[in-house]
């Protein structure tokens, strides 16, 4: 930082406004599931049988692979985060790419996953499927928004770095911690009907 | 871009330079794109405004057809959207953006010495966003499909089975809708309050409007989710044939209450702490004295809203909950008594030990200490669990929450219309006419709401379209009507001073009342920049503090940030400027809830689409940070 005349500190003493909206965003959406999980625990211990009968055990074995892949993204993501504020413009993309492969295929999983549930067991079923389909639904939609982020991020960081890209990146970064924590929350939810 | 000392002499080029780097597009373009917080306060304030006047019309023809017994001014169906439409008018639609959109807005940048929110351009859009939620939910009531299961819209009269027209879904989106305004908002004080205070600003040299408003935003952040789940599930219950609410498909009637009113009672704080930090704003200018007990004050305004997300089950104990709930909620009610009594205790002690200058403002913040109070008596009795389940869903409810609505969050608001006018038109207002209106709306509301009270213990249940003589009602409704009438009249009177102050009244100059916080210390009303000269802040008084040397930002549009508790200088950031694509993307937010609304999905992904584009576009500007 150039010297402006002010008696400005010459590290970063106080948080970006980027980190503070995404904080605000992220207990904004926290807040939301944990209104959706504490529904599925409302309806669930007002039926007797859970899922009720003749609704399958959510499945478990793929779903948590898939879990475990797309929470390991954290790793590249919090790289990045370190990357780029050291100023490493290449590894920044190589690591966000990355992530965003992973993250991309996770999703086009996903999805293909919960129109393949949503055919076989329809979501106007009853009010389990009901919470079940709008809770994971809810968490994939949040996944498809961060992989919106990285490819916004990545375009932005196409064309060079700036202190905006820098902060953008460490925000997105900690939104992709913040998804993958409700993501294992939301799962753990789903298949606790299991037990 | 230098240490100014003062006393703050500015040079003239020096302003010049600070005008042009600052000042809005002339026109109508100027107010579409402008970024502003003072314009974007004053957009909230005229929108709200005109939207109390819709609520206030609501209420009227609902007090006239009431004021006799059967009275058919108005068929039942009609009357239905009337009482759910000024419900949810007078709470979504004009206190909140009333209070965090029109006073938050154009005051907390101000009082902490900022020149504009940490976030301006998101602030516009919250703006665009509430003025399309307003258009959204009003078209519904001129299409004749207005909400109409009440404001809080209780499952299953609100299910497709009961109410199979557009109404509820109007209700679902548009609150909906609504509440991404509100929580923008929301965020937007929270970061602003803490990241942009004026150097020196620590929070206990905060001024406690702030800490209102702090808890206000944190109420609201945290709230709004529950009500956005539960519109969420009643709009997938009623367009995609979910079963969230529906008990012969394992689904619960309940769940709708219990998410509504973990909304729906810290939503009552929301409304009314904003006004607190309206109370203990005037109170220290007209007593020339520091608020007693600031420290308590402060923790007391975000407790209140802090115990308020435990109470919410006693808006249900009529619905036959387990002895144990209805005692843990009645113990958590009583509790909310403690924070709002110390703040009641500081504002008289203040009153009392400062010389208190009873004009107009203060008058008002008077009557709204009576007001709560009495309002407060009340609520209480709610904690006497078998009292409670007999005046559930009577007048007498209606009373109660009318004192504390209109009484502790209209109140001020009417007081700190009357406060900020100078500093907002840089006229003084009519001091005689200024008074006369209190008295109105004082004796008026009272006569309005308190036979309430007798109607509710007698009898008369909330939401009835009309009701037949002889059962000893007729004289308290008559009175109540006039109450409503006179009440009208003050308003009016209000206005009408205002208007003509603006006018005809003389020039009030920076500092009518000798007032303690920083928006005292600029000029009436503030240039486009704020302040020239970024203040050191010493004191929670800083205009009552001899001025200390400030900062002179002049290079850019530029402001301070500072730590969140200690208020130490930590960097100058460079702020985005004005803006077109907030409006823009209101309307294409807009688009996508009017598809919803009409069941055309596809449309509503491909708007949604288009709103991500408008976002790109909109971050293609970068708005450097340093």
């Amino acid at each position: 930082m150039t010297d402006l005349g002010y008696p400005v500190p010459q590290q970063r003493i106080g948080r970006p406004a980027a980190w503070w909206g995404m904080t605000i965003l992220i207990a904004s959406e926290a807040t939301l599931f944990g209104v959706f999980i504490g529904t599925y625990y409302y309806l669930r211990f007002k039926t007797p049988s859970w899922p009720p009968d003749g609704i399958p055990d959510p499945k478990w074995v793929i779903p948590v692979i898939l879990l475990a892949c797309l929470v390991a993204t954290s790793i590249p993501m919090r790289l990045a985060s370190r990357a780029v504020a050291a100023g490493r413009l290449g590894a920044t993309r190589l690591l966000i790419a990355a992530a965003l492969v992973v993250q991309a295929g996770y999703f086009a999983y996903e999805v293909h996953d919960f129109l393949d549930q949503l055919h076989h067991v329809d979501i106007t079923r009853d009010a389990y499927t009901s919470i079940y389909y709008t809770l994971l639904g809810a968490d994939h939609a949040h996944v498809f928004l961060g992989v919106l982020f990285n490819v916004w991020l990545l375009a932005k960081l196409a064309r060079g770095l700036t202190t905006y890209r820098l902060n953008a990146t460490q925000a997105i970064a900690w939104y992709w911690h913040a998804v993958n924590v409700l993501t294992i929350v939301v799962f753990a939810t789903l298949l606790s009907a299991r037990i | 871009m230098a240490v100014v000392a003062p006393p703050r002499a500015v040079p003239e080029e020096t302003l010049d330079r600070l005008e042009r780097i600052w000042e809005s597009r002339p026109g109508l373009l100027g107010w579409l794109t402008t970024t502003d917080h003072k314009r974007i306060g004053l957009l909230y304030f005229w929108t709200t405004l005109v939207l109390f006047a819709a609520g206030g019309i609501e209420a009227l023809v609902m007090r006239t057809q009431l004021a006799e017994p059967n009275s058919h001014v108005v068929g039942p169906n009609t009357y239905d959207q009337l009482f759910s439409m000024h419900g949810i008018t007078m709470i979504f639609f004009f206190i909140i953006p009333m209070t965090t959109g029109a006073f938050g807005n154009y005051l907390i940048p101000l009082m902490i010495g900022a020149r504009d929110m940490a976030f301006p351009r998101m602030n516009a859009l919250s703006y665009w966003i509430f003025l399309a939620s307003a258009l959204f939910i009003y078209t519904s009531l001129f299409m004749g499909t207005a909400p109409n299961a009440g404001w809080f819209d209780y499952v299953p009269l609100a299910s497709k089975q009961f109410n199979p027209g557009r109404n509820i879904d109007f209700y679902c989106l548009g609150i909906i809708f609504n509440s991404i305004s509100s929580t923008l908002t929301a965020g937007q004080f929270i970061v602003t309050i803490f990241k942009s205070r004026a150097p020196g600003m620590s929070l206990n040299r905060m001024p406690l409007f702030c800490f209102a408003f702090l808890a206000a935003s944190f109420g609201l952040l945290f709230a709004l989710p529950a009500l956005s789940a539960d519109t969420i599930f009643l709009f997938l219950d009623r367009n995609v044939g979910t079963h969230f609410f529906d008990v012969t498909h394992g689904g619960s009637a309940l769940l709708w209450q219990h998410l509504f009113w973990i909304f729906g009672h810290p939503e009552v704080y929301i409304l009314i702490v904003p006004a607190f930090g309206i109370a203990t704003s005037i109170i220290p200018a007209f007593t020339q004295r520091k608020l007693v007990a600031f420290p308590l004050v402060a923790i007391a305004e975000l407790l209140v809203v802090f115990i308020g997300f435990g109470v919410w089950a006693h808006h249900m104990y009529a619905v036959g909950m387990q002895t144990i709930s209805l005692v843990f909620f009645a113990a958590a009610t009583a509790m909310v008594v403690i924070p709002s009594t110390i703040q009641v205790f500081a504002w008289c002690m203040s009153l009392v030990t400062g010389t208190a200058i009873y004009k107009t403002p203060l008058l008002f913040i008077g009557g709204f200490i009576f007001m709560f109070v009495t309002g407060g008596l009340t609520g209480i009795m709610f904690v006497a669990i078998p009292f409670d389940q007999q005046v559930t869903d009577t007048y007498f409810i209606i009373a109660h929450f009318h004192y504390i609505i209109f009484g502790a969050a209209v109140f001020p608001i009417f007081g700190g219309m009357y406060y900020w006018f100078p500093k907002v038109t840089g006229k003084l207002y009519f001091e005689l006419p200024g008074q006369i209106s209190f008295w109105l709306i004082f004796v008026g509301t009272n006569l309005l709401f308190f036979p309430m009270h007798i109607v509710g213990l007698l009898g008369m249940t909330r939401r009835v379209y009309t009701y037949p003589s002889g059962l000893g009602w007729d004289a308290y409704n008559m009175a109540e009507t006039i109450g409503g009438f006179v009440t009208l009249a003050g308003i009016l009177l209000l206005l009408g001073n205002l208007a003509w102050s603006y006018l005809r009244a003389p020039a009030a100059g920076p500092d009518p009342w000798h007032g303690p916080t920083l928006e005292w210390t600029t000029t009436s009303p503030p240039p486009d920049y704020d302040y020239a000269v970024i203040p050191t802040v010493t004191s929670a008084y800083p205009n009552w503090e001899p001025a200390a040397a400030g900062l002179m930002l002049e290079r850019d549009h530029e402001q301070v940030a500072v730590t969140p508790v200690d208020g130490r200088l930590s960097e100058i950031v460079r702020m985005p400027h004005e803006s077109p694509w907030p409006p823009v993307l209101a309307l294409g937010l807009a688009l996508v809830f009017i598809s919803l609304l009409i069941g055309r999905y596809g449309v509503a992904g491909i708007m949604g689409i288009a709103c991500l584009l408008v976002l790109a576009a909109w971050h293609s500007q970068e708005p450097q940070e340093q």
